[in-house]
């Protein structure tokens, strides 16, 4: 065994490979726990505005209905300290919002997006290394170790020289892949313990770099037998890598989409726009109806006191908008809960989205976070609303001073009360 | 050169008789053929979706009842972005950027529902498209079929017979070059394929030659390179580390290397910290929708002057339009101000990552490819600049409707019963301010001159490896 690991070590192309993985795997620890250093501090200077903009806003205005109407509240999903792994969904869906309590539809589908030619080249992140370039040099380590010694004549020598030839296949194999798995696996600790991951996440992350490397040196060694040549033998695990990273994942991305058809994005929204948009010219009892069913308790209190505009009546046919939409938008995100449970599943015949979607799962990261957020924010907005009504339908006085310190503030925790009860 | 065609005859004899090579290229064929017509299909679906809700959503603003102007201006309208004819190559940006827009009065909002959000998340490198084929995997296919055609016959030891009987190294190089050459000619069918259908829905041929033409070319870099390693390199092992260590770098790591180094060195704000600095501006510009508001005293001012009246009430025009329509102009600037720097910012970290280019045919073949289909981020910003004159166009004109055709006295008694409601109200007939949308990819000459230095770059790397894979064949020994 210290042989072999003398034997490892004299080969120069072994050291060429661990040490790209090792570079790959600093720099994208680094850089990720960069952009999640970044992410926080976006998140910190947004909540410090927020405050300062809503007191100088509330201060302004004489009445809740235009205190509600220019009020805005920031939302946000604060990268967990595992998420400089994989940035996952975070890249695609929004984390942060702005909201004020006008229907919502119209506002939780804005996407504060980044550089869109960014996103097509996609995020130099650990789980890019681990799920997509660490297969590659599981297979460049090892595809000429048989077919080299045969080339070299000593095959036969060697397999002779010990009891069980598989078992020093196996052996020098386990050796590379161990090594590489310490390349790779040893940044992404010491960033995690640095960034203060929990240690079961890292172990678990570590286990699944570590499981995901053995079956690629099992399909490895099972595709490169000693008596094709080596270059033989690499070409077909290309072909393999790039059928199980590529192709696979690709395939089963197309095959969900159109098994589980998402209704059109834009037609929640729309539905919504016309819903409030109508309700100025249709009688206000088409409002109230709605409204009462979900609100009983202000059925007493929808009676017009003036002759004009209420903002009561206003914020009503807000909320109703919310509701007739909601059919859309549910089935909406329902489509997007069942498509990443297709993907779920999906991943027990694609090891690479296995492993990525385990990375993004420990990170926080994936569709059911995303989800999760999506709700917390749909539960702050009602917690506005409920807050507001009592003043509005009561014709409470308005109180500036007060309100600055009793509105609702988004608790980012919800977050993940809602993810656990998903 | 017939000895060069008969030197690449028989390295496709070669390729033709090892079922390796015979089953890769089926199988990237498969694959070409269906992403192809897939993604053309695809394409042309989103494409007629989109024309038919475009003239729906001015069908619906058009057909709206009378009502009071500035409620028009808060209904808003949509806009949509139809894929260009070249999307069912390279779909390009469309999928993350999303391409519909909601216009409104008072605020610019950003593209809603990018394809990329609702995907299920299977890992891998995302959906194929044509472009990803030819950028990222058809490299590989080269690599294995091409890193071997000089050191097969090293190998084989005929090599050296063969320079013996006089065939020089330059015409043996020359010979492997065109047998690639033609591998790549047949590869890149589907690819001409696609520029000729869209040359037939419409696009312009120029562009989609000059597309087809660039990937030949990116594919070209891949045949020197392979072909300068296996005149240089002593195994077929080592050629084919080289080569996959090489593809690894260039295609996966320095362009995602490059986006991170971009936005380091280019930070951009998000869109929400943006608005809320904006709206430090904003506050200042006063509330159109209060004609009281003390910024607004100074117009009163003027207006009251140059109508020789003493209120409001008796200008001939109507004050709260002419607010509403001031307001909306002021802040359109401000909007347009913020919107732009983030369009230039995002244009600095465009351009600092084509400097990278230089580094990764992969990256520059890419940018070249989503500029000549017109899927690139510029015509992206363009999009959202026509987007945003509609915008302007259509607020405006329902303000100038405002303060022309409803009078203030109607206005301000606009919430006083049935009756106010309804005399604050006007004709249905001025929504014709809405002009029509159909939004069309740059020129061709304009998409060929964007993508002219990454071309530049992919035709210096071309000639460079050629040129250096031609000096090493001069003096190839056995």
């Amino acid at each position: 065994m210290r042989n072999e690991f003398r034997f490892m070590l004299r080969d120069r192309a072994v050291w060429v490979w661990l040490s790209l993985a090792f570079i790959f795997s600093v720099a994208a620890v680094t850089l990720g726990l960069y952009e999640v250093s970044q992410q926080r501090a976006e998140i910190t200077e947004l909540t410090q505005l927020d405050q300062v903009e809503r007191e100088v806003t509330l201060s302004d205005q004489s009445d809740w209905g235009s205190a509600a109407y220019y009020t805005f509240h920031i939302t946000y999903d604060a990268p967990s300290d595992f998420a400089f792994a994989a940035m996952g969904q975070r890249d695609v869906s929004p984390w942060k919002h702005r909201i004020r309590m006008l229907a919502l539809e119209g506002q939780i589908y804005e996407t504060d997006a980044n550089n869109p030619d960014f996103a097509l080249i996609g995020r130099f992140d650990f789980a890019f290394i681990a799920s997509l370039i660490a297969p590659l040099l599981v297979i460049l380590l090892l595809f000429d170790l048989r077919s080299g010694e045969q080339v070299a004549g000593r095959l036969r020598l060697i397999e002779a020289s010990v009891g069980n030839p598989k078992k020093l296949w196996r052996m020098r194999a386990g050796l590379r892949t161990g090594a590489l798995a310490i390349a790779l696996c040893l940044p992404v600790s010491i960033g995690g313990l640095m960034s203060g991951a929990s240690v079961s996440a890292l172990a678990f992350c570590v286990a699944a770099v570590c499981l995901y490397l053995a079956f690629w040196t099992a399909v490895t060694l099972w595709f490169t037998p000693a008596t094709r040549t080596g270059a033989y033998n690499l070409t077909i695990m290309l072909g393999v890598w790039l059928l199980i990273c590529a192709v696979i994942p690709a395939t089963l991305t197309q095959v969900i989409e159109r098994v589980v058809p998402l209704p059109d994005g834009g037609e929640i929204v729309l539905t919504q726009r016309e819903a409030v948009n109508d309700a100025w010219d249709v009688p206000r009892e088409a409002t109230y109806d709605p409204f009462i069913e979900r609100h009983p308790e202000w059925a007493d209190y929808t009676a017009w006191e003036e002759d004009g505009f209420e903002w009561k009546w206003y914020y009503a046919f807000q909320q109703v908008g919310d509701q007739t939409a909601q059919p859309l938008s549910q089935a909406y995100r329902a489509g997007q809960a069942r498509r990443d449970e297709f993907a779920k599943w999906s991943s027990l015949i694609s090891p690479a989205t296995l492993l990525q979607r385990t990375m993004e799962h420990l990170a926080g990261t994936d569709m059911r976070a995303a989800i999760a957020y999506e709700q917390s924010v749909r539960d702050f907005h009602e917690k506005l609303r409920e807050w507001y009504y009592p003043k509005m339908f009561k014709s409470e006085d308005f109180n500036a001073d007060w309100a600055i310190g009793a509105l609702p503030i988004f608790d980012p925790a919800a977050k993940t009360r809602t993810e656990n009860s998903l | 050169m017939s000895g060069s065609v008969l030197i690449a005859k028989e390295e496709w004899r070669q390729w033709l008789r090892s079922r390796l090579a015979v089953l890769s290229l089926i199988v990237f064929s498969v694959l070409l053929l269906f992403t192809t017509v897939l993604t053309m299909l695809d394409a042309q679906e989103a494409r007629h979706a989109r024309l038919h809700q475009q003239e729906q959503a001015e069908e619906t603003f058009l057909n709206q009842p009378d009502r009071h102007p500035h409620r028009m201006v808060h209904y808003g309208h949509y806009v949509f972005r139809a894929p260009p004819p070249l999307a069912i190559f390279d779909p390009g940006v469309d999928a993350v950027t999303g391409q519909s827009l909601f216009l409104e009065g008072h605020r610019q909002n950003s593209a809603m529902f990018a394809d990329a959000r609702a995907e299920a998340r299977t890992g891998g490198f995302g959906a194929l498209t044509p472009a990803k084929l030819y950028h990222l995997f058809l490299p590989l296919l080269i690599i294995a079929l091409g890193h071997g055609v000089i050191l097969r016959e090293r190998e084989a030891r005929t090599l050296g017979p063969l320079l013996s009987q006089g065939v020089s190294g330059t015409r043996l190089y020359r010979g492997k070059l065109l047998a690639l050459g033609a591998l790549i000619g047949l590869l890149s069918l589907p690819a001409l394929f696609s520029s000729i259908a869209a040359s037939v829905s419409g696009e312009s041929l120029l562009a989609g030659l000059t597309l087809y033409f660039g990937n030949v070319l990116y594919l070209g870099i891949w045949a020197a390179l392979t072909l300068l390693v296996s005149v240089v390199t002593r195994s077929r092992g080592v050629a084919l580390g080289v080569l996959s260590a090489a593809w690894v770098l260039t295609v996966l790591v320095i362009p995602r290397i490059g986006v991170t180094s971009a936005s380091v060195a280019l930070p951009t704000e998000g869109k929400i910290l943006t608005d809320m600095r904006m709206n430090d501006d904003l506050r200042k510009l006063g509330d159109g929708h209060n004609a009281a508001d003390p910024a607004f005293a100074a117009l009163q001012a003027n207006l009251l002057e140059q109508y020789g009246v003493e209120t409001v009430d008796e200008l001939p025009v109507n004050f709260r339009g002419i607010v509403a329509s001031k307001s909306e102009e002021e802040l359109t600037e401000t909007l347009n101000a913020y919107a732009e720097k983030r369009m230039e910012r995002e244009r600095a970290q465009a351009a600092h990552l084509s400097a990278y280019g230089w580094m990764s045919p992969y990256l520059a073949i890419g940018g070249a490819s989503r500029n000549l289909a017109g899927t690139d981020l510029d015509t992206h910003h363009r999009f959202l600049r026509e987007a945003e004159t509609v915008r302007f166009d259509f607020v405006q004109g329902l303000n100038e409707a405002h303060i022309g055709k409803l009078s203030y006295i109607d206005d301000i008694n606009r919430n006083n019963g049935e009756e106010g409601n309804r005399r604050a109200r006007i004709d249905a007939a001025n929504w014709q301010v809405l002009n029509d949308f159909t939004f069309t990819p740059d020129p061709a000459s304009d998409r060929l001159r964007r993508a002219m230095s990454k071309l530049l770059a992919l035709a210096l790397w071309f000639l460079g490896l050629l040129s250096m894979g031609l000096l090493a064949a001069r003096r190839l020994t056995p």
